[in-house]
């Protein structure tokens, strides 16, 4: 009877909690990214003024529930300097969304080379990761079909993981809640490896 | 027994409780880091745009500062061993915190990150955005941001909005940009 009780009150109150990294070069999007989609997902969220998000420096969260989970996001800053402290959230991420700013060919190159030092940490073995080619509103901008073809990494680098590439514009909010509800599908796949945080929300 | 009491005199709730009622809420923010980290300095470039002479800090100094159309209600702590636990005395209803650290001192950024850390632990400070003024930036040799972000532990934050600023009060560089940050954030819904 206890089991039976206790295993409802989980149901209905408990959530289960997951962490989402949001990495990328400076510039790529990833705080109007985060804004975007705490907006999409909660009701009446009056976000920050797009114009206003200056480079980040530091860390940016947020969190969003979906049925019974819980997305806790990370959005670090992507400055070169600020590249060495991303690994120190891998052990404790549960996914990643590496966010490329289509419309600066020139950082394209530095872009990928971020990439695959990130992809290849041991610490993000298996971890699903969602490649989101960023400002395809901007013309002139790389198609996400040519996007993967430079980032596709060979496969005994990536491993055995959910992988995903896809165009989004975070400003515009294009492209936001397919990627979320894919990486929700994912995190759940990989909850065995990764299993959630717990918390008990009252 | 001698805190608590000095903590019901300086917490300001009673004020800041009047001003709701007139729309244009004061924001509150505390300034505090070790002693000689450049508080004092920050708070009166921050207030009449100038250097001034300053002496260590014995008590605090609390000045208005107005910001586009926000007003910031500034408080600069003393820094010294002595007067830290006082701290804590201030901590209800802040907005924002500002720690200063002094990129010049390595031989002391240990006990800034010990006193940052036991702050961030307090209940009252939960919903407080913090913001790191890495200052002293002018002279050469200065820790640079990663170094800062790794030596004051902040990369263990995992619940709380933070963001550094590169900061010389003496030469008023990076200030601007972190008050508008600041201000920016302070409006945001937590």
């Amino acid at each position: 009877m206890y089991t039976l009780l206790s295993g409802l009150w989980k149901y209905l109150f408990q959530k289960e909690e997951y962490f989402v990294l949001i990495l990328g070069l400076d510039n790529a999007g990833k705080t109007t990214y985060l804004e975007q989609t705490k907006t999409k997902f909660h009701r009446n969220y009056q976000g920050m003024n797009f114009s206003k998000i200056t480079s980040t420096v530091g860390l940016n969260i947020g969190k969003i529930d979906i049925g019974n989970i819980r997305l806790n996001f990370w959005d670090l800053g992507g400055q070169e300097e600020l590249q060495s402290l991303w690994d120190k959230y891998y052990a404790e991420s549960h996914a990643v969304i590496y966010i490329v700013d289509t419309s600066d060919r020139e950082r394209i190159e530095e872009s990928k080379i971020a990439f695959d030092k990130m992809v290849k940490n041991d610490s993000l073995n298996g971890v699903p990761l969602l490649l989101l080619g960023n400002k395809q509103d901007l013309q002139g901008c790389i198609s996400v079909g040519s996007m993967k073809e430079i980032f596709t990494p060979v496969p005994d680098v990536i491993g055995v993981r959910d992988c995903n590439v896809l165009g989004a514009s975070a400003l515009k909010g294009d492209g936001v809640m397919e990627g979320i509800h894919w990486l929700v599908d994912g995190i759940k796949r990989n909850s065995i490896s990764r299993p959630p945080t717990q918390k008990e929300i009252t | 027994m001698f805190i608590s009491v000095t903590c019901s005199l300086f917490s300001g709730g009673f004020l800041s409780y009047f001003s709701g009622f007139f729309g244009n809420k004061e924001r509150r923010i505390l300034i505090l880091g070790l002693d000689g980290a450049g508080k004092t300095t920050i708070l009166y470039r921050l207030q009449v745009g100038e250097v001034v002479t300053t002496i260590p800090t014995i008590g605090f100094n609390v000045e208005t500062v107005a910001y586009k159309n926000l007003k910031f209600q500034v408080w600069d702590l003393g820094g010294q061993t002595s007067i830290r636990p006082y701290w804590r005395c201030y901590y209800s209803n802040t907005d924002a915190i500002i720690y200063v650290v002094d990129s010049m001192d390595r031989d002391r950024i240990g006990i800034s990150k010990q006193e940052l850390v036991s702050m961030l632990e307090e209940d009252e400070l939960k919903k407080a955005i913090l913001v790191v003024f890495a200052n002293k930036q002018d002279i050469e040799g200065a820790m640079t941001v990663s170094e800062v972000t790794s030596a004051l532990g902040l990369t263990a934050l995992k619940n709380r909005k933070y963001q550094i600023f590169k900061t010389s009060a003496i030469k008023g560089e990076g200030l601007d940009e972190a008050m508008e940050w600041l201000s920016n954030t302070v409006l945001q819904p937590k």
